[in-house]
């Protein structure tokens, strides 16, 4: 049995779901963030998976933008969940409820 | 003086197809965006020198929009860099319409621009990368462009969200709009990357001509690929069901900020999905017209019914742009034909929103988030000008004839039409009737309510200038529609 | 491909590991010696340790790894630049020159803001002195 691209990008798909499920089931943000992370590089692996597959390199290309696209949100995120942190010294979001209507 | 000569730059330029003008507005913004933190940094002027770099780097990004309206509009339509900008009256007119918003957005948020001390500088400069940001997202032409200029515009948001470090719900607002907003620009990607999958080409003229010319032997993969980015940019315009963060984020934003993020949202959100939809996936309609109807119909019977229980001005300004996004979607059901009119309505929209959130955060305060709607009983004795302008909006924004709303309305629903979704246009008109319960009821509660606080309340220069034009421009709109209508049919991708 | 096509791999190589051992043998050759106890633990930084690591970092440290972060990954788009070097020219290297900039800009930012201050006190000073000025 030969591993063909589209066994990445079956792969992929499986990874994705797995981390927007962690978004919609877990309650921590910081492992909800893990989630969104898992859930890019999900996408990395497709993009990859079909390049190599259309033989096209704009696969490839894609990726390097989403590499450093993550890595801006990475930092954001981290920083609001520090400052939220800070301030109530619990990262669960069902602590976050002041708002509502 | 090779240098100088520039000979070999000129060369390859044209290999890259380069032309200035097409990001002109994005160029000009960031070398006002890196003066105003250079010059802040190093000699420390205060807000004054932020407010002139800010006026400098809108007035220089509008200008050159315009330029592109002159120049590259209908069928001088052109893609540049090798077909990552796409430079025609579209993309001109978002420039147009985006950086005035920004800038009245920004005027209304003086105040709290000031009350922040060294950190206002980053405010500032926040605004404008997230409007630089959203006029790519209107220009890009390829996918990972487009991807590229929602995170910068995003990214720009959460930030802004969470601005104040005084109130713990404004946090709360940003780690919210965070969380969700990075799942739909996760979910936005995979869409890009199917749909790259399906055709081999993220180019958006690309994938037309693909799906135009080519047997698929992809449909599967593709199919999910278009419904993904219809969710992951449903999202970002707060479209039912995907509207989940609005209420929260809207509510618990401050003032100054929620206008600009519900304002630049609609408009780079629906220009960004007009271009993939109508230009991309054009070949596609049939796919996903229907999706959208339903989206539309969701979005405008939740938003009216969640908007009349709520007893915040934000809370309440959030569920009824769920339903505008819903009125707004109902113009896209006919594809390419209707884009003109949803730029009519997301135009006279972005100006309500701005004027209406202008409101909330001079009498509210523009720090605090919650602007529960006791704050407003007899607002028309204590400031009569903000209970004017807060009243217009209203009508405007329930459909009211002689304002911009209601020939919005008509439009999107003339679109609707011609493309025969009766059942979506009757659906629409029920809801818009039903929603004007709420705004009335602002209307009756500033006019007909004895006040609880006394004394006027005090409008700064920047909101009354803004709510001075945002009312010119409603009541204009919709007295003399015409040339603005005429002039949008030229407002369209190339 | 003749195995010529690797020279310049392998000089690169050869560098590499010249480099690094170049240093470990100067720094064994001209650096002075003077062995303390606290300098022979593991994981010797300079300075004695106060307790064990078992506890939570402070917030500097996050902020310090941020920034790492962000300009650490900017570095993947030199290596589309690097793959296509000659075929872009001049046109590429002013491109990329003006990327550069940008995030030099950033560093002078960040740092002139005293986000990389080490030393909390330095930065507490800061606070208090700017606070007295706005109250003059």
């Amino acid at each position: 049995m030969t591993v063909t691209p589209g066994w990445y990008m079956a792969l992929a798909a499986v990874l994705f779901v797995i981390g927007a499920s962690g978004i919609l089931l877990r309650r921590n943000a910081l492992v909800m963030f893990m989630s969104v992370e898992l859930m890019l590089n999900a996408v990395n692996l497709t993009f990859v998976a079909a390049g190599r597959e259309l033989n096209v390199i704009d696969g490839q290309i894609s990726v390097l933008f989403v590499m450093v696209v993550a890595a801006a949100e990475v930092v954001v995120g981290l920083a609001i969940i520090v400052a939220v942190f800070r301030r109530r010294k619990t990262a669960s979001v069902d602590e976050l409820a002041g708002l509502r209507g | 003086m090779v240098f100088l000569s520039l000979s070999f730059w000129r060369e390859a330029g044209g290999a890259m197809n380069v032309n200035y003008l097409s990001v002109a507005p994005e160029l000009i913004l960031t070398v006002a965006v890196v003066l105003l933190l250079m010059i802040d940094v190093q000699w420390k002027p205060g807000y004054r020198w932020w407010g002139i770099a800010a006026a400098l780097g809108f007035a220089g990004a509008i200008a050159a929009s315009v330029m592109q309206w002159v120049g590259h509009r209908g069928e001088d339509a052109a893609e540049y860099f090798r077909g990552m900008i796409a430079t025609d009256g579209f993309s001109a007119f978002a420039g147009i319409l985006i950086f005035p918003i920004a800038a009245m957005a920004l005027m209304t948020a003086w105040p709290l621009v000031r009350s922040l001390g060294r950190r206002g500088a980053e405010f500032v400069v926040l605004v404008m990368i997230a409007a630089a940001g959203a006029h790519l997202m209107a220009a890009a032409s390829n996918l990972v462009m487009l991807f590229i200029a929602l995170e910068v515009f995003s990214i720009s948001l959460y930030v802004l969200a969470g601005f104040t470090r005084a109130r713990a719900d404004a946090d709360e607002a940003a780690l919210k709009y965070f969380l969700l907003g990075a799942l739909a620009s996760a979910i936005f990607l995979y869409g890009i990357a199917l749909v790259f999958a399906a055709t081999g080409t993220t180019s958006i003229t690309g994938i037309a001509t693909f799906l135009g010319n080519e047997l698929l032997f992809r449909p599967g993969i593709l199919l999910a690929g278009i419904a993904l980015l219809v969710v992951g940019l449903g999202f970002k315009v707060s479209a039912a069901p995907f509207h989940v963060w609005a209420p929260d984020v809207y509510q618990g934003a401050p003032g100054g900020v929620t206008g600009f993020l519900a304002a630049s949202a609609k408009i780079a959100g629906f220009a960004a999905a007009a271009r993939v939809l109508t230009v991309a996936l054009d070949a596609r309609i049939e796919d996903w017209a229907p999706a959208i109807g339903v989206i539309a119909a969701v979005s405008i019977v939740v938003g009216t019914l969640l908007a009349i229980a709520q007893t915040d001005l934000k809370r309440m300004l959030a569920y009824s742009s769920v339903a505008h996004a819903g009125f707004i979607l109902t113009a896209l059901v006919g594809g390419a034909a209707g884009v003109a009119d949803m730029w009519f309505y997301v135009a006279t929209y972005a100006v309500q929103v701005v004027a209406a959130f202008g409101v909330a955060a001079v009498v509210s305060g523009p720090q605090q988030g919650p602007a529960p709607l006791a704050d407003y009983a007899g607002l028309s004795t204590r400031s009569p000008g903000l209970a004017l302008a807060l009243g217009l909006m209203m009508l405007a924004m329930g459909g009211i004839p002689l304002t911009a709303g209601f020939v919005g309305k008509a439009a999107v629903f003339s679109a609707a039409l011609d493309a025969d979704y009766l059942w979506l246009v009757v659906l629409a008109l029920v809801a818009a009737v039903a929603g004007l319960f709420f705004y009335l009821r602002v209307v009756v509660l500033m006019y007909m309510q004895p006040a609880e606080g006394s004394g006027s309340v005090p409008v700064p220069l920047g909101a009354r200038i803004v709510l001075v034009v945002a009312a010119v421009v409603t009541v204009l709109a919709g007295v003399v529609p015409w040339p603005l209508l005429r002039w949008l049919g030229e407002a369209l991708p190339g | 491909m003749s195995l010529i096509d690797y020279l310049p791999i392998a000089i690169m190589f050869g560098i590499a590991v010249g480099f690094a051992v170049a240093s470990l043998v100067l720094s064994r050759l001209i650096g002075p010696k003077n062995p303390t106890p606290e300098k022979l633990e593991p994981y010797e930084c300079g300075i004695v340790p106060l307790q064990d690591p078992v506890q939570r970092f402070p917030v500097k440290f996050y902020l310090v790894a941020m920034l790492f972060v962000i300009f650490d990954i900017e570095i993947v788009f030199l290596f589309a630049w690097a793959v296509r070097f000659h075929d872009l020219g001049w046109y590429g290297v002013g491109a990329v020159g003006v990327f550069t900039l940008l995030l030099i800009e950033t560093l002078v930012y960040v740092w002139k803001r005293g986000a990389l201050d080490w030393n909390i006190a330095h930065r507490r000073r800061r606070v208090v002195d700017r606070q007295l000025r706005e109250a003059a």
